[in-house]
């Protein structure tokens, strides 16, 4: 037998030649897509998920104290002669604590780090050295952020309303307010979010002027009478509050900030114009911005 | 002759008060150009400023006859390596290359292709399935690389794409870097060592104090750097016998230990590197995590050239 091998037997076939690389540019939304999928992962596996879950696990532990109590006997109170009942408390649950503290609260440590953690971390450069737009990449990571936020607090969500709306009312006929509530605040996470994410965009310290926002101006504007209330998201999230609150002194506070509700339909409209409007913003923004890196 | 390509007109970048890039009127051909200075000579502005990351103060920068601030067609034909060790660390080799060269269009299983094609050639294609976290610095840098070629441009910037690499994945590298431009890529690529420079390519670029000194051919600088110690900082398994190896040999001026290195100092960089590069391959010494060089020695010689052109 021969030792010289056949050149078919000893050359490797040769190598399936490369497709030509595509040099069409991937529209804007396509690749705000491609964002969104490379950073979804990210966000959710990232220490600010834990922070996240610490924050909306709050609520949850206090459903459970008071479900409890319901349990062993206690009473709920009273508020004008009106028991509170499950569906009650668990309103004023999803205002004071969703509406107006976790939704603001994690949009503004999301929305405001959306590039600045890109930057932060120098991971940008992969991201700003690709034929895309550069607003695409905050659109897509915007994204993101509505997902996995929506994907962790709306299980609280459920959880608290588990909970709580079986105490003296049935389950069954509070779901549609559950619905509500969940669409309610999914969409307070996208408007505060896409302000937040325009902060981002912007500001040298994003974080600090959100903060400024949500817990002096918001809370400001909506006790001064006249329009500057309509300067702040909270006054349109009221608008879509299914629950009926009791006038108690208690949550007078509350009522008092639903003297002047925007009706549905304007909040709805007025919402949606924040969101586009300050997307487009912060879009813009990263656009034309340089951002330098720490060395 | 052919067309630059990368031309910088009056060039200049700077930070508030603080100058990063001065006046600078370049153009770079096609093939093979090192940029060396010392680090905060400019290098990384410069990168920034030719890859589109940041926006000329005054001046213009042209990129294969294109301006490239705000223009991101022109990434189609630009691959860019950058300096910093930053990274998604939970993903996978694979899953991030592919999701980079997703953005420059290509369809699932093409970019997946393509990011396979891309970690085969970088030589990572055994660890392409495991996460960015746990590779080494030299499959890191190697990673990057994979990135900035997998969409097959036309122009690579690689900014100090050898950092940290030890001496075999070094030697690996450069042989990449050249045979990349065999098949016709140009590059230009950074570093703050004329020997790595010098391995790759004879026509340079001296940056310092953000200006760019001189450009041509290497030799011409090659006896200035000569008259200038070497050092370079060895971190290894067994120092000490890496010391004894060095001990026996003429061009090595000077040793000192630090914790898990050493630190040597050579009148002839050439030499010292092949026999480095030797010791590594037959293993007698132990394993070498990472080879730095200081730059102390390229900035005496940059001095040098200062003080000769006043």
């Amino acid at each position: 037998m021969s030792d010289v091998a056949t050149p078919a037997a000893s050359a490797p076939p040769p190598p399936a030649p490369a497709p030509a690389p595509p040099r069409e540019a991937p529209g804007f939304f396509y690749a705000a897509l491609r964002i969104f999928d490379l950073s979804l992962g990210e966000m959710l596996w990232s220490r600010r998920t834990v922070f996240m879950a610490l924050v909306v696990g709050l609520p949850v532990v206090i459903a459970l104290i008071v479900r409890t109590l319901s349990g062993l006997g206690a009473t709920m109170g009273e508020a004008n002669g009106i028991p509170l009942t499950g569906p009650i408390i668990f309103g004023l649950m999803i205002w004071m604590f969703y509406i107006r503290f976790i939704v603001p609260v994690l949009a503004v440590f999301y929305g405001t780090s959306l590039i600045a953690d890109e930057v932060e971390d120098k991971t940008i450069t992969y991201l700003f050295t690709r034929p895309i737009p550069r607003g695409a990449v905050l659109v897509g990571k915007y994204f993101a952020y509505v997902l996995a936020t929506v994907f962790v607090v709306l299980p609280s969500v459920v959880l608290v309303w588990l909970l709580i709306s079986p105490i003296g009312a049935s389950l069954g006929s509070t779901f549609p307010d559950l619905a509500t509530d969940l669409a309610l605040i999914a969409a307070g996470l996208a408007v505060y979010g896409a302000v937040f994410a325009f902060f981002g965009a912007l500001l040298k310290r994003p974080l600090l002027f959100g903060l400024i926002f949500v817990f002096a101006w918001e809370n400001f504007v909506l006790f001064i009478p006249g329009n500057l209330k309509r300067f702040s998201v909270a006054f349109y999230l009221q608008g879509l509050v299914p629950h009926a609150m009791p006038s108690d002194s208690a949550v007078s506070l509350v009522q008092s900030m639903f003297r002047i509700t925007p009706g549905l339909w304007e909040s709805l409209f007025w919402m949606a114009a924040i969101e586009v409007v300050f997307l487009w913003l912060a879009a813009r923004t990263v656009a034309r911005r340089e951002y330098v890196l720490e060395q | 002759m052919s067309e630059p390509i990368l031309a910088a007109e009056h060039l200049s970048k700077w930070y508030g008060q603080v100058i990063g890039l001065n006046d600078v009127t370049v153009s770079v051909p096609p093939g093979i150009t090192g940029l060396l200075g010392p680090n905060g000579a400019g290098k990384s502005t410069f990168m920034k400023l030719i890859t589109g990351q940041l926006k000329p103060s005054q001046g213009a920068v042209r990129v294969l006859g294109e301006p490239i601030w705000a223009n991101p067609k022109l990434y189609f034909r630009i691959g860019f390596c950058p300096e910093q060790d930053a990274f998604y660390e939970r993903m996978t080799g694979l899953d991030w290359v592919t999701a980079l060269v997703r953005l420059n269009g290509y369809d699932g299983p093409a970019a997946k292709a393509a990011a396979t094609r891309a970690l085969e050639a970088v030589d990572l294609i055994d660890a392409a399935g495991k996460r960015i976290g746990a590779y080494s610095k030299g499959m890191r840098q190697r990673v990057k690389l994979a990135q900035a070629l997998v969409h097959d441009p036309e122009v690579l910037i690689l900014d100090e794409p050898l950092a940290g690499m030890d001496p075999i994945g070094r030697r690996k590298t450069i042989r990449m870097i050249r045979e990349w431009a065999r098949q016709g890529k140009s590059l230009l690529v950074s570093s703050h060592i004329l020997h790595e420079i010098e391995s790759m390519t004879s026509n340079i670029l001296l940056i310092n104090n953000g200006r760019i000194l001189a450009e041509g051919n290497v030799h011409q600088i090659r006896a200035l750097i000569d008259t200038h110690p070497h050092t370079v900082h060895i971190r290894a398994e067994d120092p000490r016998g890496l010391a004894r190896e060095f001990l026996t040999r003429a061009d090595v001026i000077s040793l000192r230990f630090e914790p898990g290195a050493v630190v040597v100092e050579t009148g002839q960089p050439d030499d010292f590197y092949a026999r480095l590069t030797e010791l590594v391959a037959d293993g007698r010494t132990g394993g070498v995590a990472e080879v730095t060089s200081p730059d102390d020695n390229l900035q005496a010689v940059f001095k040098y050239l200062v003080k000769d052109h006043r």
